[in-house]
């Protein structure tokens, strides 16, 4: 058996020992969503089919199984699912504007010898696809955020009925403060983590900073934790607005009847 | 860390200092980058004028069809000795663009200059890069108001442990690359102890909440790292292909395992001080909670994150790997080893995390419940 075999089959162990039956849904969760990207892929491949309708359309398929499948539909996973969905789309036009003044689509120079003996005139857009992986690096704070600010307002209005519109969208506003801080800090550390040869590349082969800032590699991935951390400050007014407005209109209607 | 709180505190007391010192520095950091062109020693030309020449349809061995474009570029000279003068720079450029791209006007680019025997210079010179500064200091920025206006103070310190974490990081390498004696999985190690101290005091500040999460952070870490390396050194890292690894000027195997530490550290941190402080909150809300109460909440809570936050990596770095994907599969290459060249890491850092996670709730939840217990005791 080789390394990822035994190590997905010891986190399959440890998530049902620890997590027994939500465990079991969550290691499953993760298998549905490589599927998605799989497929997702698979449709980028051909050039007539632009890449952001796919990332719009596995966007909604990675919502749906990450919100409705673990949990299960309710008004707060489908607040949940609209926030992050109106959120996907607002960063969607801000990458595909950024991406476009800064040229940083497809490889960087540094990374010519992988590329090297492979055709690169293969007719797809990479600056639509670059757009993609930004938003897919991103989706998984953004719905963490979203879902967890939808369920501590739906508690906090079941538990004092009679809070005001103002103090319910501080009270969203304030509790999405709290994961802001550790969420955006889950995402800098894997961005670390998965460029630690890049920066020791940086070093070794003495660039300066300008070089750095300038390098279409770095700055790509500079693009992606600050597009990220911006997603996820972003989410957090949407989702505290959009629960407010569903947990009143249920008010008004209940003091209707 | 109580001194920047203080500051902060000090700063909104007068929100209008505070907003200020901000404006200040947006457009002193804006005018600067717009204006830096004399302290780079590369040349630097701004496009002028972009001629359309040709337009090629291509189909290569793949039968991928693509169009292939030349332009005819007019720029002016922004730095150096002949600053102002006007050169001459031919582009080639393809539809899918995935190693050049289309120049427009007002684009600057960093150019190599030609110049004759007598040291005069030629009107055509080559391209080298573009210079992206400006805007990534622009968006820089935007990410940082963005923080601010929606997190304010928690956005303001997510900034600034963000940066202070950089420059460590930064640092760090700088040690390990002039003392090559240094391992740099010791690198990694101190590096781990001081981000989880600085990211978790800046997230909760100095309490017992944090303390206990720094303890989980750190014991979890060591857990999964422990079963992680075990699994690579009995399997003697059957089906990593570390052929995959760009950039590397160093031993492959403790490049990927130091990156490997680094990646999963701050979901970690996620679980252990989500896990810490609403168990302390649990028990400052009704001091008279029974442990084993805590212990059932806490393992439910842990349960509700676990899938998340483990989804959260698994996205983050699964994605990256899409463009080089599509590019082995356009080239014909067969899906197992497109998959297996271009996976293999990603897949094992996204599931060495998720190991990382689970445990750390298990272990979060007990440092936690000691760390209470001393807190009762102590009353």
């Amino acid at each position: 058996m080789n390394v990822i075999t035994w190590l997905a089959f010891i986190l399959l162990l440890l998530m049902v020992l620890i997590g027994g039956k939500k465990g079991v849904r969550s290691f499953f969760s993760l298998f549905l969503n490589f599927g998605v990207l799989f497929f997702m892929m698979f449709f980028m491949l051909s050039p007539t089919v632009n890449p952001i309708f796919i990332t719009i359309l596995a966007s909604i398929l990675i919502g749906s199984i990450n919100l409705f499948f673990i949990n299960e539909v309710n008004r707060k996973t489908v607040t949940a699912f609209i926030s992050t969905m109106i959120t996907i789309i607002i960063l969607l036009f801000f990458i595909v504007l950024v991406s476009n003044i800064l040229m940083i689509q497809g490889f960087g120079e540094e990374e010519t010898e992988a590329i090297s003996g492979l055709s690169l005139y293969i007719g797809v857009d990479f600056m639509k696809i670059g757009v993609s992986v930004i938003i897919l690096s991103t989706i998984g704070a953004v719905m963490d955020v979203a879902i967890s600010i939808a369920s501590s307002m739906h508690e906090l209005i079941r538990h004092n009925p009679s809070i005001t519109k103002k103090e319910l969208f501080a009270s969203g506003v304030h509790i999405g403060r709290d994961i802001l801080g550790t969420d955006t800090n889950t995402l800098f550390f894997a961005f670390f983590g998965g460029y630690l040869a890049l920066l020791i590349w940086f070093k070794d082969l003495s660039y300066s900073f300008g070089d750095i800032v300038n390098s279409k590699i770095f700055s790509s991935e500079l693009v992606l934790i600050l597009c990220a951390g911006t997603g996820i400050a972003l989410v957090i007014p949407i989702t505290a607005w959009i629960n407010v407005y569903d947990l009143f209109r249920k008010r008004k209607k209940e003091e209707q009847k | 860390m109580k001194g920047i709180t203080q500051l902060y505190d000090k700063l909104t007391r007068k929100r209008g200092l505070l907003y200020a010192v901000l404006l200040t520095c947006f457009i002193a950091s804006v005018l600067f980058v717009n204006h830096n062109y004399s302290f780079y020693d590369r040349p630097i030309a701004q496009v002028i004028q972009a001629t359309l020449l040709e337009e090629t349809d291509v189909t290569d061995m793949n039968q991928n069809k693509d169009t292939l474009y030349k332009q005819q570029l007019v720029a002016v000279l922004r730095n150096g000795k002949e600053k102002g003068q006007s050169i001459q720079l031919m582009n080639e450029f393809s539809a899918s663009g995935a190693f050049d791209q289309q120049y427009k006007v007002g684009n600057e680019l960093f150019v190599l200059l030609k110049r004759d025997s007598t040291g005069k210079l030629k009107t055509s010179a080559v391209i080298v890069d573009v210079k992206r500064d400006k805007y990534v200091v622009l968006l820089a920025w935007i990410f940082v108001f963005a923080l601010l206006v929606v997190g304010k103070r928690q956005g303001f310190f997510a900034i600034v442990s963000f940066m202070i974490n950089v420059l460590l990081l930064s640092f760090a390498l700088d040690v390990y690359v002039k003392y090559s004696a240094i391992n740099l999985l010791v690198v990694c190690g101190v590096c781990i102890v001081l981000f989880t101290v600085i990211s978790l005091l800046f997230v909760s500040g100095f309490s017992p909440k944090t303390y206990a999460a720094i303890a989980a952070t750190l014991l979890g870490t060591f857990a999964s790292l422990t079963i992680t390396f075990l699994v690579i050194w009995l399997t003697s890292s059957n089906g990593l292909r570390y052929e995959e690894m760009q950039f590397l000027t160093r031993p492959y195997r403790l490049v990927f395992i130091g990156g490997l530490f680094i990646g999963s550290l701050g979901a970690i941190m996620d679980v252990a001080i989500t896990m810490s402080s609403s168990l302390f909150a649990l028990h400052e809300r009704n001091p008279a909670i029974s442990v084993q109460d805590l212990k059932t909440s806490g393992l439910d809570i842990g349960q509700d994150i676990m899938g998340t936050i483990t989804n959260i990596l698994f996205f983050a770095y699964i994605s990256g790997s899409i463009p080089m994907l599509i590019l082995f599969l356009r080239n014909a290459s067969a899906l197992g080893y497109t998959l297996s060249m271009n996976l293999s890491l990603e897949v094992t850092r996204a599931l060495a995390g998720g190991i990382g996670i689970v445990l750390t709730i298990p272990i979060g939840l007990y440092t936690t419940l000691f760390f209470i217990k001393r807190k009762k005791a102590s009353v």
